[in-house]
């Protein structure tokens, strides 16, 4: 098989560590859910997110025990279902949600934290078995993956319902920073 | 009561048994047909094995069950609860990998967290095949601490050492070909 110096070029150029391979974003829309889910690999590693609206993240906390003034509070928080999967990364990766950020409107901020909700629900008086709920259905705020490791679990923005952002989610291996961005994502309504 | 504090009161009401109603169905339905990532069909192995933390639970029943006496089989200890995704996906092929390595002498402990027995009991009526392993009760989290786990699922291989072997953070298909085979090797009569 013969290859063109171009083509060559651009194989070395993806071989080199940094290069965004295979950064293209995904979006797909499920008409029976009504939800649309945003993807990316870069790096060796898959980024996903998918919209929950606020109905269903009512019935799931509902359900849990919380509080009808707490339920509102996270649902209309701009919920999404949220993978981070080392399928190829050139070694074990590790992140923590502080480091990531969203863009919106000018504005920077991390997504908001499991910390910062869990200190609302123990001023609310939740019940430890509400909490434990809550604490373990988020995405981790810190994770380490080797090669084939993941995580599912629920983020949110904190940004109102319909808002537009950039999520840039930041991950090291070896010590070397690397990062995956999903633009234009929507919160669901 | 004046008409106005009746409505908001109808309103409230209305709102509750709505919100019960919907609760019979899981946010995972809202997400079920995303583009999930595969299960995965591999096991992290752990650098430096270290003896296995503590696990003393009961099961539905109330029957108290010691990773402590579990020395000498190849145990798989599997942290997970019925709400997350991924754990309700990968349930059926440990009980799958379990009807196979039993009689080679692999046992499989699920440590379900923060639920209580009714609730872990009502849903594993659901699964095919229904789940032949002890489902532990890890009500207060506890035991997810002393283990360190970080995210649902995750899964620890025990050898008949008692030495924590492998890992596997995320869902997997413990019944793939490749995870049988790998499995089988450490068992102790394979």
């Amino acid at each position: 098989m013969k290859f063109r110096p171009f083509v060559l070029l651009t194989m070395a150029l993806a071989s080199l560590s940094g290069f965004p391979v295979n950064a293209a974003q995904t979006q797909s829309h499920d008409p029976e859910t009504g939800t649309t889910t945003w993807q990316t690999r870069v790096h060796g590693v898959t980024l996903l997110l998918t919209q929950i609206p606020p109905d269903p993240a009512r019935a799931f906390y509902f359900n849990r025990g919380f509080p009808l003034q707490a339920v509102e509070r996270y649902a209309t928080a701009c919920v999404f279902m949220t993978v981070l999967r080392n399928d190829a990364a050139p070694g074990e990766l590790s992140f923590r949600l502080d480091d990531w950020r969203v863009q919106s409107e000018g504005r920077t901020q991390p997504p908001t934290s499991v910390e910062a909700w869990m200190e609302q629900w123990q001023a609310l008086g939740l019940t430890e078995a509400a909490q434990i709920a809550f604490r373990w259905a988020q995405f981790p705020p810190e994770q380490e993956y080797a090669v084939g490791e993941w995580n599912q679990g629920m983020l949110t923005t904190g940004l109102p319902p319909g808002s537009r952002f950039d999520l840039i989610a930041r991950w090291t291996v070896a010590g070397k920073t690397f990062e995956g961005t999903l633009e234009n994502v929507v919160c669901a309504r | 009561m004046s008409f106005v504090r009746a409505e908001s009161r109808m309103k409230q009401g209305l709102f509750t048994f709505m919100l019960a109603c919907m609760a019979a169905f899981p946010v995972a339905v809202a997400v079920a047909a995303a583009d999930l990532p595969p299960l995965t069909q591999g096991l992290t192995q752990i650098a430096e094995p270290k003896p296995a933390p503590a696990l003393r639970l009961v099961d539905l029943d109330g029957r108290e069950h010691d990773l402590a006496d579990l020395k000498g089989k190849l145990v798989v200890v599997n942290f997970w609860a019925t709400w997350c995704p991924p754990c309700r996906r990968e349930m059926p092929s440990l009980e799958s990998l379990r009807t196979r390595l039993d009689k080679h002498g692999l046992v499989v402990l699920a440590v379900d967290v923060g639920e209580d027995a009714d609730t872990v009991f009502s849903f594993s009526g659901q699964l095919e095949p229904a789940p032949n392993f002890p489902l532990l009760l890890d009500q207060d989290s506890k035991a997810m601490q002393r283990w360190k786990v970080k995210g649902l699922p995750t899964t620890f291989v025990i050898d008949p050492q008692g030495r924590v072997i492998y890992r596997a953070v995320g869902g997997r298909e413990f019944d793939s070909p490749a995870m049988i085979e790998a499995l089988l090797a450490l068992t102790p009569n394979h």
